[in-house]
């Protein structure tokens, strides 16, 4: 294990931070943008089947022991490319909201969002890992839809992706913590000093 | 003649017609082998009024004076299910979750389940337990999904049918069953420290991927007011404010680090912290001793409570 471990697990730990932070950011905006969306999109129990439009947005659903057997590239590679997507989806949503506080909390978690993705990459160059090559044109971006209802649908979809990544990055940052344990890092630590 | 199960609703008036025989025949009719009273008859049918479940029997209606079995009834008397009462809940996550289902009314008859679940447009497959048990298993398969779940059980009887949905997320129903094998311990030299023990629970199956978070509350048995602590990544923990001498009560609870919700708290570990063995005095020299130590401390603490160590029995030292 050599030092770069020690500065892995402290990015993998910043990493995870973030997460929880975007989450928690997410719970306020999920709840006014829906309400800005109207119905029935704010609907306690509005269970849109998933059209085909929306399943270029990135889902973070997958088979469980895929899902555990995935090398730790893998891992963050598709992190970091579902938040790329999301990310270019989310901005396209920005210009085109007409309610200026709420475009400042999108604004605001756009920013986070970013910083979650410089986060991933600071994960994995520290582990040594090529970085994924930058989307080429967003695969799909507010503007590209017909109707409105439909852009709204994907919102919708959207942030319920969102929250879904958010937890599997939780659960994907606590798998990488596991895998570089903290006594060899406090250890390395003494020696340096 | 015919014999079968005949269901009828609580309460209603019920017509049994003695089969083929015309209404003016001269019939007999038995409940459980004993005779019908003639007034319960209208012509060759029985009348049966307001029935309940004292109505339930086996009728036979004979023709008189032959005494042929023209037709014979089992009545079985019962009421249509109410909707029924359905709940997912996963303690194994995220390999596999479980919906259970009740009536909260007894219907008298039997019943069939059925129940379906989806995720999305997706139906999965509900492994049904060994009956009498109201309950199903459903593996994950796929987790993180966004789209959410439903799941429908449709109760059935020969009196009508109901039937339940509900919708919810993949994490939302997550609950851990309680940590196993608490344990506490008194730690040796120190009167106010109790260590403490637990296990995750058993069918949790990825501690490694899916930590869980605890909740562990004490108190002494002569207080009511509980102390918690929230801990992560350990399954142990040394109480350091416990009650010298006191007996303690113990609990834990365990939840995913990100989802769901607490679990319900563990069986209740009991212990005691370490005492000071009572010096016992061996010679007549250190029983004088001792009795003067007592009396000097005791005059002492009139005059200077605050600077002078109070001596008291060992159950109730006050911890640094």
């Amino acid at each position: 294990l050599n030092i770069t471990d020690s500065t892995a697990r402290k990015s993998i730990q910043k990493t995870y931070d973030l997460t929880k932070y975007l989450e928690h950011q997410l719970r306020s905006l999920a709840g006014p943008y829906l309400n800005y969306l109207g119905p029935p999109f704010n609907e306690p129990d509005f269970n849109p089947p998933r059209v085909s439009a929306t399943e270029t947005i990135p889902s973070a659903m997958m088979d469980f022991e895929l899902w555990r057997n995935l090398n730790d590239h893998l891992r963050l590679a598709e992190n970091y490319r579902a938040y790329s997507h999301l990310l270019c989806y989310l901005r396209s949503i920005d210009g085109e909201v007409a309610r200026a506080e709420l475009r400042r909390s999108l604004n605001h978690f756009c920013s986070s969002l970013q910083g979650l993705i410089i986060s991933i990459a600071g994960v994995m160059s520290s582990l040594g890992y090529p970085l994924p090559p930058q989307l080429g044109n967003p695969t799909r971006t507010r503007a590209g839809v017909p109707n409105d209802f439909l852009k709204k649908m994907d919102d919708f979809w959207l942030l319920k992706e969102l929250q879904s990544w958010l937890w599997r990055s939780a659960k994907d940052f606590i798998r990488l913590k596991k895998k570089i344990p903290p006594f060899v890092a406090i250890r390395l630590d003494a020696q340096r000093f | 003649q015919e014999t079968h199960i005949q269901y009828e609703r609580m309460s209603t008036n019920i017509t049994l017609k003695c089969g083929t025989v015309d209404w003016d025949a001269a019939v007999t009719w038995t409940a459980n082998g004993t005779d019908i009273d003639k007034s319960q008859l209208n012509g060759s049918r029985l009348i049966l009024r307001n029935v309940d479940l004292s109505h339930n029997a086996l009728y036979s209606c004979f023709e008189v004076p032959s005494w042929q079995l023209k037709y014979q009834t089992t009545l079985k008397v019962g009421h249509p299910p109410r909707e029924p009462i359905l709940a997912c809940r996963s303690n194994s996550y995220p390999s596999s979750f479980y919906c259970s289902w009740h009536l909260t009314s007894p219907t008298y008859i039997p019943n069939s389940f059925n129940i379906s679940v989806r995720r999305g447009l997706s139906q999965l497959t509900c492994e049904r337990d060994a009956f009498p048990k109201n309950r199903c298993h459903i593996k994950y398969g796929k987790v993180f999904a966004t789209e959410r779940y439903k799941a429908t059980v449709t109760v059935t009887n020969a009196l009508g049918k109901n039937s339940t949905s509900i919708t919810f997320e993949e994490y939302s129903i997550v609950k851990p069953d309680p940590p196993e094998n608490v344990v506490a311990r008194p730690v040796p030299s120190h009167p106010c420290r109790l260590e403490v023990t637990w296990q995750n629970p058993s069918l949790w199956p990825e501690p490694e991927s899916f930590p869980l978070k605890f909740f562990l509350r004490y108190r002494p048995l002569i207080l009511d007011q509980w102390q918690h602590v929230e801990l992560m990544d350990t399954t142990s923990h040394v109480i350091t404010d416990a009650l010298a001498g006191k007996e303690h009560i113990i609990q834990v609870a365990a939840r995913d680090f990100e989802i769901g919700t607490w679990s319900d708290w563990s069986v209740a570990a009991h212990a005691t912290p370490w005492m000071e063995d009572p010096k016992h005095p061996t010679t007549n020299a250190q029983l004088a001793e001792t009795t003067t130590t007592t009396t000097t401390t005791t005059t002492t603490t009139a005059s200077t409570s605050t600077s002078t160590m109070l001596l008291h029995s060992p159950t109730t030292k006050i911890c640094e």
